[in-house]
């Protein structure tokens, strides 16, 4: 790479992800008609310039997911990927079962900010099936004040239909609060802030008076095990707590920021509960 | 029917029984005394002898005794079965490739979402 081009990589980089700044993905649900095409849901995903958006369309005999990621370029474009999992109703067995095929595939284009960018996730329908329909979706960035919240919005016009549209952020943070119990005593809930990756730390929980010191740190999990999960990026609000005493591992506590308790039983008898929950905006 | 029309039968039954051979003498002379008398049925028994020497030729042996039958050689058979059988084979794995099974119709990349950037 010449030094021209990587300086404007760089100037691309840092204006993409500069503070302040958040991007829009804004959709519509379009259906072809007779006389003037039919919106059936629009809506709009909004957040810092990490932020994705999953879109879900079913029908009685297709499911269509997809995650869309943009990417920063050079110049005033951008670069749309869209991950699809779809699943077609094929036929049925000879049992009178559904049978379905399942298909997962990435597709790239780059535009222009604010340009509009159609998806058939069911395909062109180019056969004359009922397959036509589309999803319009315009790319918007705009400069923020301060740390850009995510945002969803979506309304559905046609009841009968099955449409969601999510937004997906992989947190930069992680609250977790930390307990100690044994039967039915609890020690006082130990509260940090942690990033993925970040070295270890020591943290001293105190139950009945004994203080026992563990070595913690968080980390992002495995790469999922299905396509599915993989290409819906289901696991992008998950993190890992890794355990342990300053000389022995003690076990990985992983876990959705959901605010619920999970449970290690540690060798001393005592079990550590550790709560992930999403970090209060800066 | 009259009754001379049903002997008129009878005798051509007769006729075709003594060109295929299974008359007794008895019957032979009855039926060639007939003919003797009865032009109509010797001129059937004319037309029957002329059937059977068309058929004879069709079968390759105009100077046959007796007509000779049809035969079918187990090897033919056997040709012809396999064959057929073949042809079935051949005929359903095309239609199954083409129309057959579950997700038949578009191919795979016409059944696949697209982006497209207007």
């Amino acid at each position: 790479m010449g030094l021209s081009s990587f300086t404007s990589v760089i100037l691309a980089l840092s204006a993409l992800q500069g503070p302040g700044t958040r991007l829009t993905y804004r959709v519509r649900v379009i259906e072809p008609a007779s006389v003037a095409p039919r919106i059936l849901a629009s809506g709009a995903v909004s957040g810092p310039l990490d932020s994705d958006m999953r879109l879900t369309l079913r029908t009685d005999t297709a499911e269509v997911e997809a995650f869309f990621q943009v990417a920063p370029t050079v110049g005033d474009t951008v670069s749309l990927t869209g991950e699809f999992y779809m699943r077609r109703l094929v036929g049925r067995s000879r049992r009178g079962l559904p049978l379905w095929e399942e298909d997962t595939y990435r597709r790239l284009v780059r535009l222009a900010w604010s340009d509009t960018a159609r998806i058939y996730p069911f395909g062109t329908g180019k056969r004359g099936g009922p397959r036509a329909l589309w999803v319009e979706l315009i790319l918007e960035r705009e400069f923020a004040g301060g740390e850009a919240r995510p945002e969803e919005a979506f309304d559905l016009v046609d009841s009968t239909r099955d449409f969601r549209l999510e937004a997906v952020v992989r947190p930069r943070r992680a609250r977790v609060i930390l307990n100690l119990v044994r039967g039915d005593t609890v020690s006082a809930p130990r509260p940090m802030d942690l990033t993925p990756g970040e070295p270890p730390r020591l943290v001293q929980l105190v139950l009945k008076g004994r203080a026992t010191t563990l070595v913690v740190s968080l980390t992002r999990p495995d790469p999922a095990r299905s396509a599915r999960d993989r290409a819906l990026a289901l696991d992008a609000d998950i993190v890992c707590l890794h355990v342990a005493r300053p000389d022995v591992p003690l076990g990985t506590i992983c876990g959705r920021l959901n605010n619920v308790a999970r449970q290690l039983p540690l060798p001393t008898g005592d079990t550590l509960a550790a709560t992930f929950a999403w970090p209060g905006w800066r | 029917m009259t009754g001379a029309d049903t002997s008129h039968q009878q005798w051509l039954v007769q006729i075709d029984a003594e060109l295929d051979g299974e008359l007794s003498l008895v019957e032979r002379a009855a039926l060639a005394k007939h003919l003797a008398t009865c032009a109509h049925c010797a001129g059937a028994r004319a037309s029957h002898l002329e059937v059977r020497v068309a058929l004879a030729r069709s079968a390759g042996n105009p100077h046959a005794f007796v007509v000779p039958r049809p035969s079918i050689r187990a090897g033919t058979l056997a040709l012809w079965v396999v064959l057929a059988l073949a042809a079935g084979l051949l005929g359903g794995w095309f239609a199954d490739r083409r129309w057959g099974g579950p997700g038949g119709g578009a191919t795979l990349e016409e059944s696949r979402g697209t982006i497209v950037v207007h």
